[in-house]
């Protein structure tokens, strides 16, 4: 097919044998690439009885169709595997340059299995791979890592990399690409450790990409170029990043305070706001490839307990998580954390949660100085946080570092007392900075509902509830009202659909805004030639969020876990949405009947199931449910 | 127009609102936050139907028609809507969307504005009383 290369490369680090797995043309079609294609990967190839850390796990990276197009938002691609965080199915997507360049050497992804003896390092040039030792790198940051490499093999070749918390097996550690973008979410940093693969460096020697109909993807990718280059909202996140609306956001009640305890405090919505980072600290915009949008920040501090080389910026996410969450509105700390967590490779948004849940703990005496080793947890305790907390579950080290590596969830089970009450999380995963209480009602739902756990991006539901989705050609014409419950479900429908398709597709959530639902259709059907309508291309998204589900069932999970955390349902203390409660029960019910849900296993139903193509043949899940 | 009788009547709401505006603490800070020249375009309903803002230079100055220097921000929509807005009963990232309003140059200096829509919403209202004009007040 025209848009893949057709083959992935498997790597398994125990034998230390590389070869080529080629999968059938259908398996594109009916599951696009990137998240998508993960899933049916793993459906065929995957033990769903093994262990997240364990040999037998599979790591899959997976392009989408449009990685290698000179296309704003398309340098995306995910990673996928059970997740050692949540222990269920789980993926997480990346920016950054890699996702093209796997491209261009020939790849539409990689499967890595096994594990190695060894530290190991993946080098790929073209459809060349050798697996090398790389003990000297194991221990290093993420920062002296990519510098190693870039030395060693040349500053144009792209790198995947873990840090001490990957190798230590923290079960929020992240991978990071040339070491300012990431897959943070999940955990999946662990799962690299666990394989004792450190690194991935890649070279391809020609920049070429074959798409079904090269003129008209011409015209339609710079059309779109130009557009992401004109827009108003895009204009913004290129001026002052992803934390552009952070002022905004605070004023909405979105953006959580003191583990979500407040929705608002005025101060610090100036103090940490994108246009705050831009005048203070900014140094230049950095982009992912090909992107106009260039959401991306490189800061630097002179002078202060935060002084900080030039180097990667935080962006909205890190700002919040090391900022309001943690009750401190000192933007340089904010930058700092980011940094440091960037290379020791945890995520931000796991680690601050994790943080602000101890430091809860800690005031209402569920942790106390024997379990923190005499470390007093306090909000905005900056120093203390970034100086001594960080390091310590990095390198899991003392009592607290071990407990606190395993994150928020596994910390309060093993704490016991009240301290599970105030865990914020949807399946095990921590909740993203966007409190659905003044965000939006309908992020409950689809934290809820997301196989991989709370997570903005699972769905553009963050977007629809803010106004910014305008689809009637899918009947997506919905006014929603951010602090009402009402329509949600049938926006769900919608979200979920086109979160799938985005996820599989590997679109960046900023600068796909500006896509048309046909100019969608058409994308797939220039670059891939899949010959799509509308219907056609809404069912392939519908299939691969069903596929997502089918796999979590196997791994357990059921109706009864599509929820959130009480706290982010109980009525706001403060802020616009004072006292406005969530009617989740109801928006779930609903949702379940629209996209005919099972009310206990929570799987779509056999009609469904056959419905969106989905009877696999050696697949256990249709037995498993009927 | 659903809520105007000609071109005239909404640039007088409008002037008065910055007029007012500028006496209220809070939102006068605002305003010289955005620090930008704005023109609000609403010659759709009428060739003279527009008025712009200079918040630069911490003052804040409000007049009738199109700048003379090139604007940093341009705002077009029509004057109903605008009543809309200024009302607090449009939602502009949903508006900007459905391109009820088209806006050119950076938009920076109005998401500054935006967490004091409600407290500019106030203002208009008093404005309108002060002016008569209750009966345009979108309840």
């Amino acid at each position: 097919m025209k848009g893949y290369s057709g083959r992935f490369l498997k790597v398994d680090l125990g034998s230390g044998s590389t070869g080529f797995y080629e999968p059938p043309d259908d398996h594109y079609r009916s599951f696009i690439g990137g998240a998508g294609l993960a899933a049916r990967i793993f459906l065929e190839n995957g033990d769903f009885e093994a262990d997240p850390l364990a040999p037998e796990s599979l790591l899959i990276f997976s392009l989408g169709p449009f990685a290698g197009l000179r296309l704003s938002g398309s340098s995306r691609f995910s990673a996928a595997a059970r997740s050692p965080l949540t222990g269920h199915w789980a993926d997480s997507s990346c920016g950054g340059n890699f996702a093209p360049e796997l491209r261009y050497a020939g790849f539409d992804g990689i499967i890595v299995s096994g594990a190695a003896d060894y530290p190991s390092l993946l080098v790929i040039k073209d459809l060349s791979v050798k697996i090398e030792s790389c003990q000297e790198l194991w221990g290093q940051g993420i920062e002296s890592t990519t510098s190693i490499l870039k030395h060693r093999f040349g500053q144009s070749f792209k790198t995947l990399a873990i840090g001490p918390a990957g190798e230590n097996l923290v079960k929020f550690a992240c991978i990071m690409n040339d070491g300012h973008s990431a897959f943070g979410r999940t955990g999946l940093g662990a799962v690299m450790g666990s394989k004792k693969l450190k690194a991935i460096v890649l070279k391809a020697s020609k920049k070429t990409f074959y798409v079904q109909d090269p003129e008209n993807c011409k015209r339609l990718v710079s059309d779109l170029n130009n557009r992401a280059k004109e827009s108003v909202t895009l204009g913004v996140m290129r001026e002052n990043g992803t934390a552009a609306n952070l002022e905004g956001g605070v004023h909405l009640g979105d953006v959580p305070i003191r583990n979500f305890t407040s929705n608002f405090w005025e101060e610090m919505a100036e103090a940490l706001t994108g246009s705050t980072l831009s005048e203070k600290y900014l140094i230049r915009r950095a982009n992912c490839a090909f992107c106009n949008v260039a959401c991306k920040r490189v800061v630097q501090i002179d002078d202060g307990p935060f002084a900080l080389s030039k180097g990667p910026g935080p962006e909205y996410e890190t700002i919040a998580a090391f900022g309001s969450l943690l009750g401190s509105m000192d933007l340089a700390a904010t930058c700092k954390a980011g940094r440091v967590c960037n290379d020791l490779g945890l995520d931000t948004i796991s680690c601050g949660s994790t943080v602000a849940w101890a430091i809860e703990a800690f005031e209402k005496g569920d942790l106390g100085l024997s379990d923190t080793e005499g470390l007093k947890l306090k909000w905005g305790d900056m120093r203390t946080i970034i100086e001594n907390l960080i390091p310590l579950i990095a390198f899991r080290k003392g009592k607290l570092g071990l407990l606190l590596a395993e994150g928020s969830v596994s910390a309060a089970k093993r704490t016991g007392g009240d301290s599970d009450s105030y865990t914020v999380h949807a399946k095990g995963l921590e909740a993203p900075m966007h409190d659905p209480r003044g965000g939006g009602h309908g992020l409950a739902l689809t934290y809820a509902i997301s196989h991989r756990g709370a997570c903005h991006v699972f769905s553009p539901m963050l977007f629809m509830e803010m106004g910014a989705c305008y689809y009637p050609e899918i009947g997506f014409d919905l006014e929603l009202d951010p602090l009402s419950s009402d329509n949600k479900p049938e926006a769900a429908v919608v979200a979920v659909t086109l979160g799938a398709l985005e996820n599989s597709a590997c679109m960046c959530q900023f600068a796909d805004r500006e896509i048309t639902i046909p100019e969608w259709v058409e994308l797939f059907n220039y670059v891939a030639g899949m010959n799509w309508d509308i219907e056609d291309m809404m069912k392939t998204g519908r299939r691969i969020f069903y596929l997502q589900r089918l796999i979590n069932h196997r791994f357990g999970i059921c109706a009864k876990d599509d929820v959130v955390s009480r706290r982010l349902l109980a009525p706001a203390a403060d802020g616009a949405p004072e006292g406005i409660g969530i009617n989740f029960e109801e928006m779930k019910r609903r949702f379940y009947e629209l996209m005919d849900l099972d009310s206990i296993s929570g799987s779509p139903s056999r009609q469904v199931i056959l419905d969106h193509d989905l009877v696999i043949e050696k697949s256990l899940v249709m037995e498993d449910l009927f | 127009m659903e809520f105007w009788k000609d071109e005239t009547e909404p640039i007088k709401a409008f002037l008065a609102l910055f007029e007012n505006a500028k006496k209220d603490p809070e939102l006068s800070e605002g305003l010289k936050k955005v620090n930008q020249l704005i023109w609000f375009d609403y010659t759709e309903d009428g060739p003279n139907c527009s008025f712009h803002v200079d918040c630069r230079n911490g003052e804040i100055k409000a007049r009738v028609g199109k700048p003379e220097e090139q604007p940093d921000l341009t705002m077009s929509l029509s004057a109903d809507d605008a009543h809309r807005s200024w009302s607090n009963k449009l939602n502009p990232v949903m508006a900007i969307t459905r391109k009820k309003i088209r806006v050119k140059g950076s938009a920076t200096g109005l998401l500054k504005l935006a967490p004091k829509l409600k407290r500019v919403a106030s203002i208009y209202g008093d404005t309108l009383r002060e002016m008569g004009w209750e009966g345009k007040i979108i309840a």
